[in-house]
């Protein structure tokens, strides 16, 4: 009993952490754009778009983390 | 320029993707489902699948099996962002599929559409290679762990270093081993700059060390610099610094105690600011004995002198050295060869009189002999290095030897030579196999 209990919590927080990686990739993918944008001189605008997603992506990032957290104190 | 299809749920990523992919100079489309991507493929051809593991109308391995039932052959690449899905994907890879884990950055993209080899994105995840102290020597013996210490302690200073050690220790990696540690302790990225001085002419040396300045001799067609300045605050090797010719080394004396540098023709001095590691194959003794280096040199040079051990001195790491050859040769030639735990003993029975460097080539021979479909490495029946003989012929006869002792030094040596192989040694000797285990019985050294 306890094992399922166990493996149900285990499977439950790398939901959490595989949610918690789509918005790193998100983050990652553009600050590679932000690179691209700088290093080929590209409207600087694009870099700008590119940093406002990161922001919003670690917020949610933060979000998840802190439900995995929480799922850990439960 | 290749044909791409990724498929992935996550429209910010696809969007962003698709820039960076199409920057890259390919073609690329996006589906956001499975259904998606099979309506894209009835239409299309691609070489290139990036193919997210979980969609929201099924698994990327659905879409694996249509590619497979289907006349297209691309390279898919599978990406995943769960962790147990990682482990899985180890087994699924083969030839023309592999897998990224996420977060993704550029070059994991670039690397995955060079197909340069199979599972090439794979390198970073596989943990079952010896690790690399450093980012370049192997080995966990007592003999290594010591040489660790010693260039940790070293990297915290700017001290000369000497590497004594014999052909094949691997004196040049050792180098680079201090040099990426000092960069590491110091947050720098300083160059190393190696060259050879018994590769470089009387006439040539002081040029190559010191730089000239255009005219100053014939041929002197432009301004070159030195290896000093060129090294600027990194590191200098001096390779075979004890073949310099002996009238030139007082040059190189001055450099080291003035730590300034004219070059050939050149009349203002230069500020230079490099460690000197310097690497000779003779030992201390023969240094002195033989004079080849000045004894002011010596101690400028020698500040920290590092003995590098023989192979034969750390047989232990012969396995990790042998796994990390054979997965480098496997990874450039598409090849999948595993070692046998009797080849590793066999490998580690030998001596290797030519260090490092011998079993690497010895390893890269097997692996051309092999048979490319096998998935075993074919050894040589006998392991023989010309060097080796060399050195062994010179344990020859001397006055007061009895012939029994000639005899048996002989067998010795022959054995040792085919490693153990009785029928191979008896051929050598021009003796039958049943009087070499005669005389093996007489020595009281033959053993069942």
């Amino acid at each position: 009993m306890n094992d399922q209990v166990n493996n149900s919590d285990a499977k439950k927080i790398n939901e959490l952490i595989h949610d918690a990686r789509a918005p790193l990739n998100r983050i990652s993918m553009q600050a590679e754009m932000i690179k691209l944008v700088l290093e080929n001189n590209m409207p600087i605008e694009k870099a700008l778009e590119a940093a406002d997603k990161i922001l919003i992506s670690c917020q949610q990032c933060s979000q998840s983390l802190e439900h995995i957290a929480n799922k850990k104190s439960d | 320029m290749l044909n791409i299809l990724l498929v992935d749920d996550d429209e910010e990523f696809t969007s962003v993707a698709c820039h960076i992919i199409e920057f890259l100079g390919h073609d690329i489309m996006t589906a956001n489902s499975l259904q998606e991507a099979y309506q894209i493929l009835e239409n299309n051809d691609f070489e290139h699948i990036f193919l997210d593991f979980m969609l929201p109308d099924g698994s990327g391995l659905h879409l694996i099996d249509y590619i497979n039932k289907s006349d297209q052959t691309p390279y898919i690449t599978l990406i995943t962002g769960h962790p147990l899905v990682k482990g899985m994907l180890d087994s699924l890879c083969g030839p023309k599929i592999d897998y990224l884990a996420k977060p993704l950055q550029r070059e994991d993209l670039e690397e995955a559409l060079s197909h340069k080899s199979p599972k090439a994105t794979n390198k970073k995840h596989n943990s079952s290679l010896p690790h690399k102290h450093f980012g370049c020597l192997i080995g966990e013996s007592d003999a290594m762990k010591a040489l660790y210490t010693m260039i940790e302690r070293v990297s915290l200073t700017q001290a000369n270093v000497m590497l004594m050690g014999e052909s094949g220790v691997g004196k040049e990696v050792v180098a680079q081993a201090i040099h990426s540690a000092t960069n590491k302790v110091n947050n720098t990225e300083h160059q190393l700059i190696a060259t050879n001085c018994g590769a470089l002419t009387k006439e040539l040396i002081v040029s190559e060390l010191f730089g000239h300045e255009k005219g100053a001799f014939t041929g002197a067609i432009a301004k070159k610099e030195g290896v000093f300045q060129r090294a600027g605050d990194g590191t200098l090797f001096l390779d075979e610094v004890t073949e310099m010719p002996i009238d030139m080394q007082p040059n190189l004396l001055r450099v080291l105690e003035n730590k300034k540098v004219t070059s050939v023709g050149g009349t203002k001095e230069v500020a230079v600011n490099c460690r000197v590691i310097s690497a000779s194959n003779r030992t201390v003794a023969e240094i002195a004995e033989k004079k080849c280096l000045r004894e002011d040199i010596y101690f400028r040079l020698a500040v920290f002198p590092i003995a590098i051990p023989a192979l034969r001195e750390r047989k232990e790491d012969i396995p990790l050295l042998a796994h990390t050859f054979l997965h480098e040769l496997n990874e450039e030639n598409n090849r999948q060869y595993q070692w046998q735990a009797v080849q590793l003993q066999r490998l580690m029975d030998y001596d290797w009189p030519g260090n490092v460097r011998e079993l690497r080539h010895a390893i890269h021979r097997a692996f051309i002999m092999s048979d490319p479909q096998s998935t075993s490495i074919e050894l040589p029946t006998i392991f023989r290095s010309p060097f080796s003989s060399i050195s062994e012929s010179s344990h020859s006869v001397s006055a007061g030897q009895t012939i029994e002792d000639v005899e048996k030094e002989l067998i010795k040596v022959t054995l040792k030579d085919v490693n153990g192989n009785k029928s191979l040694a008896a051929e050598m000797l021009g003796i039958s196999t049943k009087t070499l285990y005669n005389r093996l019985h007489a020595y009281g050294e033959f053993k069942e």
